[in-house]
């Protein structure tokens, strides 16, 4: 004690912010992410009040005011702010829980190609030989059919629903996730810190979880942010198609490929649904964009 | 890019390399061309594996199908035992499964990819007129993206961090964002329908313009039934197709472009060049664009999927007659077969494009066929 205390007088510099803290000011310093981050926050706070925020249930139909004009156009009321779609339901109700439906598939999807991608990379590079080539040799086939493609052959399997959209969506993005940790563990596996891990014994599977894929989370991390809106995009294409969540479910997709002979009278119902899309999708692509910037500055995006 | 040393090459392959070897070049010379050709047969080989897993998928996709194939063709009402055995012998469904796959496989090696159980004409002959379609709208996407998005992305970059790149940059994340369907929908709604710019829908305008497929692309077909205005018209009704499909692609090649030429332009042969006092136009137009496009050119191949899957939700849109549209249309109509034959048609032009890409982009730049 009386050591330090002489010590005390002398300039200490500050310590140096964590990890976590050095990160967040790294992200702090670009605004887009920033930006995207509050709006990402903001649609997962619709998401989940979805059931308190929305005036009416989004599977009542108001048989009265079927197609009910929105508020600020003439004939429109408050009663439905957004007015209602053809069967009289309310927009605003179905918009909010639609927000709910693409953000579960988007991190269902991400979720589970995530772990899967993981658990594939990490086995192609610990047992190499024939499990490497045959888990690559998989999923380049993945990657060499267009995946909307691919998606239509396994729904056509499958049949259409929410269960199998996040099942299809997985399969077809599952090989980034796997190519990424593959890619990265490999080159993790050459450093010394593995060398001195396998001197002192470090058995596999330890060596595997433990020691490398910590060190291969900064991809990963932003692979899956990103993976979430090209997940909740492939989603929507899906509904859309009709191949997607069904009726009466309310996903954005679906909504939209209901209004479509709706362009000449209700242009409000075709609009409404994409822009929801878009907006939830730029938001999370920017914070995706930040967190590279961040986690990693030499990484670009194609 | 990928190395395949797990495949050994051929004896083909090895009198071609003798060949080579023999040959007047000089030795460095030789050792390139030899390099080349086993870069060329490695990346033809690895698509084998490929095409096999392909054929099985598709084969076991369709067996997995629920309903019965002959209870399609034939209605589910009355049908005699005996009728049911003739069609089932018909459609091989009486056989082994192994055989049913090498007799599937046997077809496709013969050009047979099966016959539509809704028109019954054969899939490849459906696929073949309805492809063009495709071809030229992607084609035309493509050459959109490429028109304006290179130069964009360059400019971007020379004026790094103004006003026009921050623009730019918020605009190609919006354009990478976009659900293209939604984005065909407003674009209908409002230059279509609203301001009456464009068609909404189809080719050609059927009541004034008739000429002959002999290509199968409108554009040419009209130039060649010499038909005043037709190619006009055809253009007409592609630009706001192919202009939705080319919205990703181009803000990707925005992106690429951009971030390419801000590499290239910090290298030694810029400055180089400019010591060396040439014009801002001559350095940057073809000193540093000609090198910040190499990758470029490689994301545009990568793109080919992107536009064959974009291609699909542009064509139901527009109800254009391609490929994309046609696999939806079968899928409604549950013609299997179709969908079965076409998903494997689609699924090989990308292949091969993809090889033909990778073997131009190892011609272009060594580093990759010596990696």
């Amino acid at each position: 004690m009386d050591n330090t205390a002489a010590l005390a007088p002398a300039p200490i510099a500050p310590a140096p912010p964590g990890p976590l803290a050095s990160f967040w000011y790294a992200f702090r310093e670009n605004r887009g992410a920033t930006i995207g981050l509050y709006l990402v926050a903001t649609i997962i706070i619709i998401a989940l009040m979805a059931d308190i925020l929305a005036p009416y249930s989004p599977f009542e139909q108001y048989r009265d005011a079927v197609l009910a004009p929105p508020v600020w156009s003439t004939g429109g009321s408050w009663r439905f702010i957004l007015g209602t779609d053809d069967l009289g339901r309310d927009m605003v109700a179905r918009l909010l829980y639609g927000a709910r439906v693409s953000l579960l598939i988007g991190l269902a999807v991400m979720g589970i190609s995530m772990v899967v991608g993981i658990l594939l990379g990490l086995a192609s590079v610990s047992a190499g030989g024939i499990v490497d080539v045959v888990i690559t040799r998989v999923m380049d086939l993945i990657m060499a059919v267009p995946s909307l493609v691919l998606e239509i052959l396994i729904v056509a399997m499958l049949g259409p629903s929410l269960t199998n959209t996040i099942i299809v969506i997985t399969i077809v993005y599952m090989p980034r996730y796997v190519r990424l940790v593959r890619a990265s563990a490999m080159a993790e596996m050459s450093k010394d810190y593995v060398t001195a891990a396998r001197v002192i014994g470090v058995k596999k599977l330890r060596l595997m979880f433990v020691t490398i894929l910590p060190n291969c989370l900064a991809p990963l991390i932003v692979q899956a942010a990103l993976g979430v809106s090209d997940a909740i995009l492939e989603a929507a294409a899906l509904g859309f198609l009709g191949l997607g969540a069904q009726a009466p479910i309310p996903e954005w997709g679906s909504m939209l490929a209901d209004a479509r002979n709706l362009i000449r009278s209700n242009p409000g119902v075709v609009t409404m649904p994409g822009l929801c899309i878009l907006v939830t999708v730029v938001a999370i692509n920017l914070t995706g964009d930040g967190l590279r910037d961040a986690l990693d500055p030499k990484m670009r995006r194609s | 890019m990928r190395e395949g040393e797990g495949f050994k090459v051929k004896p083909s392959a090895r009198t071609l390399l003798a060949a080579a070897k023999r040959s007047d070049f000089s030795p460095s010379k030789r050792v390139e061309i030899c390099n080349m050709i086993k870069y060329f047969i490695n990346r033809v080989l690895l698509t084998l594996p490929t095409f096999v897993a392909l054929m099985f998928v598709t084969f076991a996709a369709i067996r997995l199908v629920p309903g019965d194939p002959v209870e399609v063709r034939t209605g589910e009402h009355g049908i005699t035992p005996e009728r049911l055995a003739f069609f089932r012998h018909e459609l091989g469904l009486d056989q082994p499964v192994w055989k049913q796959f090498f007799d599937y496989v046997w077809a496709l090696l013969h050009g047979d990819f099966g016959t539509s159980v809704v028109t019954s004409s054969p899939v490849v002959k459906e696929f073949l007129t309805l492809f063009p379609a495709t071809l030229e709208l992607s084609f035309f996407a493509m050459l959109i993206a490429i028109a304006i998005g290179v130069p964009a992305g360059a400019v971007a970059a020379v004026k790094r961090g103004s006003l026009y790149d921050q623009a730019l940059m918020g605009i190609s994340l919006v354009g990478y964002s976009m659900p293209i369907f939604w984005w065909g929908l407003l674009l209908i709604m409002f230059i279509a329908e609203g301001l009456h710019l464009t068609p909404v829908s189809g080719r050609v305008d059927l009541i004034k313009y008739f000429y002959e497929p002999v290509t199968g692309f409108m554009t040419i077909d009209a130039l060649l039934s010499d038909q005043k205005g037709a190619f006009w018209d055809a253009v007409h009704h592609l630009i706001l197709p192919s202009f939705v499909l080319g919205t990703v692609p181009l803000a990707v090649v925005a992106r690429m472009t951009r971030s390419s030429m801000l590499e290239v332009l910090s290298e030694d042969y810029v400055r180089t060049a400019r010591a060396k006092g040439l014009s801002d136009f001559r350095v940057i137009g073809i000193h540093a664009l000609r090198n910040a496009l190499i990758p470029v050119v490689t994301v545009i191949g990568l793109q080919v999927g992107t536009l064959l899957a974009g291609a699909v939700l542009t064509e139901t849109i527009f109800s254009w007659p391609g490929v994309g549209h046609w696999l939806i249309e079968s899928l409604a109509r549950r013609d299997y077969p179709a969908l079965q034959g076409g998903i494997m048609l689609i699924s090989m032009v990308v292949i091969v494009v993809n090889v033909i890409i990778d073997v131009l982009y190892g011609v272009i730049n060594p580093r990759i066929r010596h990696g």
